[in-house]
């Protein structure tokens, strides 16, 4: 056997330039946002130790023997559970939620480790569920998998964290190949409940759809009709549950829905954020020099709406260039989860992926007042060193399956 | 891949339109807010924008114990000059017209670049009605540069007070640091003595004016009507247990001596007076000090800036004999009928050890009157070591007292382990033992501690850590809040401090040698003593009481390089005494 010695043939320099790119501007959209903010002003320096960590800790899952990956679900998977039940006992509330556990000086939210905990087990479950996987057992256990992270984080309460985990959840099961209408089965009903938030009209165009679609699936009569009682129900239930949610949290979604109503109270955020970015213009207003940013309009800017710092003080160009880098990353785990050498390590990728572009998704389309305030960091460049440690350490594990992308297990 | 289904091009180009596409959407957007609407979200972030304007607030102002001012605040103009605003092109002229040397302006800016451009830099504190007058003319071609009132200490109560009170001074970047959040760039901050001890309670908290600002971050008006300002509030008011006209009075004889008063309350451990002479101007450091003043005050051979009240370290000499006498006594030792025969000295091996008189026939009360040292050279090997360090240490001595200011020395009590550290064990000459008898030797005491001890001694050993502070005024609400003292007892029997307080009385009153201070208004008890200098003069002290049968003040006065005790320490005890004593007499007799 050939050793080939090229760097690029070990490590893959198309996932970690990027990631690294990534976090330097987040440092410095950080710095920018708090150096001369009287409380969070030593949390460059913070985001910087834990920069130090994640990499020594990147570095060791790089060069861990490959087969440990698989070893690791079912411990890593209960351990997780364990964490977050003990959080809801123990925890500590920040932002309303009690999310938080404190080791002497080092917090950290467990719901970043069950990320790990819950992609290896879903991704060790489905790997061996090969042609049998469109059988309501199977799907059942691996929906019990990812939802019972789900439901443990919504008691928290953390709804952006428990919409990761579904969308974690639903993109394993599709790219380990249940049937089409198996998806619709699954995914219909959620789609009947979030539509159903926005009104009666919604709501009654997604039930047609729904009936539209069994209709063409042409499955028997008994399984369709089931199905379709359990859409309406769910559009049901949501209403009912809106009901019986926090105060906060409602105004959250009405927010969302027409963030103009309530300028000063939940929808101020999402507008100084985009009053931010949109000042920005093509060049921004240069670093350190964004009026929004250093007068301190956005609170905890660095965390949520770090996005908007780049926005307002690099422009157009930074902007663009933070989504041109992330398509970078997904699309190279999109073109290695497919050429992975197992069915395990392309799920891993699959499932990091998800996480990556969840978090995203939800965290950009916040800042730019297209999707609802949902609190998640940005990958990367958001302040917070367990939520950086722990993406890490999924940039490790991808690391790690390309530098074994070649032997035999 | 050997799996027909899995990990398909459908499933794969899926997700593919789904990361592009939303990439897709999120540039359309991007791009339609930072280039087709910007200039719409430029003028919302230029006209809406709220500034916040912090306020300092006055510091806490000091007050002795009756209520008199000691140091105070006044109103000052501060000129700032805010860099975003700024041009640079005024430097010349703006330097030329405050009296700035060349460069000035660019090395604060250069100095404060770390920090946001919005925040105003203070360039000229204590500015004068003249520089005001000035900005006012101008001000149309000054963008950038503005005043606020602010207040500086005021120190003119006719009280010096430098090394208890302290001063102020601007945050240093690396305290800034450690302090972030509660301080900012340009704050003033307690630097030491009383104004750092005390400093969470004095610099109270800072009031928020927000104002509305335009895109040049100009003022323009207040954000609604100013409801939602937060007023500065002044820091908590201290009351002091400093007697104003002891103080002042111990100010006056120091004039042109070095040395130290320490007075203090028996009972309460409550510091009359205070002194380190000689001192410095308060004033000088109570906006921008001059590197001049610097200069001089660290280049003086007299060391103004040394806190020699409870930093610097004597040897007590014969105001020690008490402390061997209440040990001898309590410890059983002697009684009050032992008595030895003072030929004029001490024989010990082949070394003679002088006293300065023959004093014949001495007992316990007679050996202090007199101050003889042969009794306690004698004495001291009968108490042995041990015992001595440890009443030594039960007196406050060889550790500090704890008063509430930082600066402060333990002086050193030698002890067993001390003389097995200096000369191997057990091998140190007995002969260090007798000069540690007469209060000579590696003992050494500072003045604090010597004030505590007679404070002991007044008040049958119970008193309290010596402090400055007697209470607190929070301003809003005029609440008086008390400091609690920490009381504390040595247990040592009155019987033993009977007789020693009864020799301190015939010191003064007796044959004894400060006969030279009686004064009819009351009665001192008291002890003299000669610190041996080995770089000078001989140090005068005098440690006393009164009065004699209701101790209300106990007093220690160093005297640097003045010779004996009783000539130069102990007339101004007693005049700080009487300036205390006196004055409480007719209060009293007014109140009835």
């Amino acid at each position: 056997m050939q050793i080939n010695y090229k760097l690029q043939d070990r490590f893959d320099l198309v996932v970690f330039v990027p990631v690294m790119f990534l976090i330097i501007f987040g440092l410095m959209a950080i710095y920018s946002s708090t150096v001369n903010h009287p409380v969070a002003s030593g949390n460059f320096q913070r985001q910087f130790a834990a920069l130090i960590i994640s990499l020594f800790v990147f570095f060791v899952i790089y060069f861990l023997p490959s087969q440990y990956l698989r070893t690791a679900a079912l411990p890593s998977y209960i351990f997780s559970i364990f964490l977050l039940l003990v959080v809801l006992v123990a925890g500590k509330t920040v932002y309303g939620a009690k999310s938080w556990m404190d080791f002497g000086p080092i917090g950290f939210q467990p719901s970043e480790i069950a990320k790990i905990g819950t992609i290896l087990m879903l991704s060790h479950w489905l790997t061996d569920k090969k042609d049998d996987i469109n059988n309501v057992k199977d799907i059942g256990i691996a929906l019990f998998i990812g939802f019972l992270p789900v439901a443990l984080v919504l008691l928290e309460p953390d709804m952006g964290t428990a919409i990761v985990f579904g969308i974690i959840t639903i993109s394993l099961l599709f790219w380990s190949g249940i049937s089409l209408f198996a998806m619709f089965v699954v995914l219909s009903p959620g789609v009947v409940a979030i539509s159903s938030i926005f009104g009666t009209l919604p709501f009654i165009v997604t039930i047609i759809a729904v009936l539209v679609s069994l209709v063409l699936f042409k499955r028997d009569l008994f399984n369709s009709i089931t199905i379709f009682v359990i859409n309406l129900s769910a559009g049901f239930l949501v209403d009912f549950v809106i009901k019986y949610l926090k105060p906060h949290q409602q105004r959250r979604i009405a927010s969302f829905l027409d963030p103009n109503a309530d300028p000063l109270g939940s929808g101020y955020n999402a507008i100084q954020a985009k009053v931010a970015i949109g000042s920005g213009g093509l060049f921004g207003k240069g670093f350190l020099q964004g009026n929004q940013t250093q007068l301190r309009f956005i609170p905890a800017q660095w965390t949520d709406f770090i996005y908007s710092v780049v926005g307002e003080e690099f422009g157009f160009l930074g902007s663009i260039f933070i989504v041109v880098l992330f398509l970078t990353f997904f699309m190279r785990l999109l073109t290695l989860s497919s050429f992975a050498k197992d069915r395990y390590s392309s799920l891993l990728i699959i499932g990091a992926l998800s996480l990556f572009f969840s978090h995203f998704a939800i965290n950009i389309g916040m800042n730019l007042g297209i999707t609802p305030v949902i609190g998640l960091p940005l990958p990367f460049v958001s302040y917070g060193g367990s939520s950086l440690l722990i993406n890490m350490v999924f940039v490790g594990i991808i690391s790690n399956i390309y530098r074994n992308r070649k032997s035999h297990t | 891949m050997n799996d027909s289904f899995f990990g398909s091009y459908f499933r794969k180009n899926l997700l593919l339109i789904i990361i592009i596409g939303f990439s897709f959407i999120v540039g359309i957007q991007l791009f339609s807010m930072q280039i087709v609407e910007q200039s719409k979200y430029s003028e919302k972030s230029d006209d809406n924008s709220v500034k916040p304007v912090y306020q300092t607030a006055p510091r806490g102002i000091f007050f002795d114990r009756s209520h008199n001012v000691l140091v105070g605040n006044k109103p000052s103009f501060t000129l700032r000059l805010t860099p975003a605003d700024y041009d640079t092109k005024l430097n010349g002229y703006v330097e030329s017209m405050l009296g700035f040397s060349d460069g000035y302006i660019s090395k604060v800016l250069k100095d404060t670049r770390q920090y946001s451009k919005f925040i105003p830099r203070r360039i000229l504190k204590d500015a004068s009605f003249k520089v005001i007058a000035w900005y006012e003319e101008n001000q149309a071609n000054l963008p950038g540069i503005d005043y606020i009132m602010e207040t500086q200490r005021d120190y003119s109560f006719g009280v010096n007070g430098s090394h208890m009170f302290g001063y102020t001074k601007e945050i240093s970047a690396d305290m800034l640091r450690k302090r972030k959040g509660e301080y900012e760039m340009g704050d003033n901050i307690g630097f030491n003595g009383i104004e750092k001890t005390y400093e969470e309670y004095i610099r109270g908290t800072k009031g928020i004016k927000y104002v509305l600002v335009d895109s040049k971050q100009k003022t323009i008006g207040r954000y609604k009507n100013g409801e939602t300002d937060k007023p500065a509030e002044k820091g908590y008011d201290l009351i002091l247990s400093i007697d104003k006209d002891a103080q002042v009075m111990a100010e006056s004889l120091f004039v042109g001596k070095r040395g130290s008063v320490v007075a203090i309350e028996p009972s309460t451990g409550e510091i009359i007076a205070f002194l380190s002479s000689p001192g410095y101007n308060l004033a000088d450091f109570a906006s921008v000090t001059s590197n001049k003043i610097w200069r001089d005050l660290n280049n003086d051979p007299e060391k103004p800036l040394f806190n020699r009240a409870t930093m610097s370290i004597y040897s007590p000499g014969s105001t020690y004999k008490m402390l061997a006498a209440i040990t001898a006594l309590e410890e059983g030792i002697i009684d009050t009928n032992y008595r030895i025969n003072c030929g004029g000295g001490f024989q010990f091996g082949n070394r003679f050890f002088k006293c300065l008189h023959v004093h014949g026939s001495v007992d316990v009360k007679t050996s202090i009157e007199k101050s003889c040292n042969t009794f306690y050279y004698s004495l001291i090997l009968k108490i042995g070591l041990e015992r001595w360090a440890k009443y030594s240490r039960m007196f406050g001595f060889g550790h500090k007292t704890g008063v509430d200011i930082t600066e402060e020395n333990s002086g050193l009590v030698p002890d067993q382990k001390y003389y097995d550290r200096v000369f191997g064990k057990d091998r140190y000459p007995k002969g260090i033992l007798i000069s540690l008898g007469i209060g000579q030797g590696e003992l050494s005491v500072t003045p604090i501690q010597l004030a505590q001890y007679v404070a002991l001694l007044a008040n049958n050993g119970k008193s309290a850590k010596p402090h400055f502070i007697k209470g607190f005024i929070k301003n809003l609400t005029n609440e008086y809040l008390e400091a609690k003292p920490e009381y504390f007892d040595l247990g040592i029997s009155k019987h033993s401090f009977d007789i020693v307080r009864d020799a301190m009385f015939r010191v003064v009153n007796g044959v004894g040698t400060a006969g030279n201070i009686r004064t009819p208004e009351f009665t001192i008890a008291g002890k003299t003593g000669t610190a041996q200098n080995p770089h000078g003069n001989d140090h005068a002290i005098f440690v006393g009481f009164a009065p004699y049968d209701n101790p209300k003040i106990a007093i220690a006065v160093i005297v640097e390089n003045a010779g004996f005790g009783s000539t130069h320490a102990a007339p101004i005890a007693r005049d700080i005494m009487k300036a205390y004593l006196v004055k409480n007499k007719k209060v009293a007799a007014n109140a009835n």
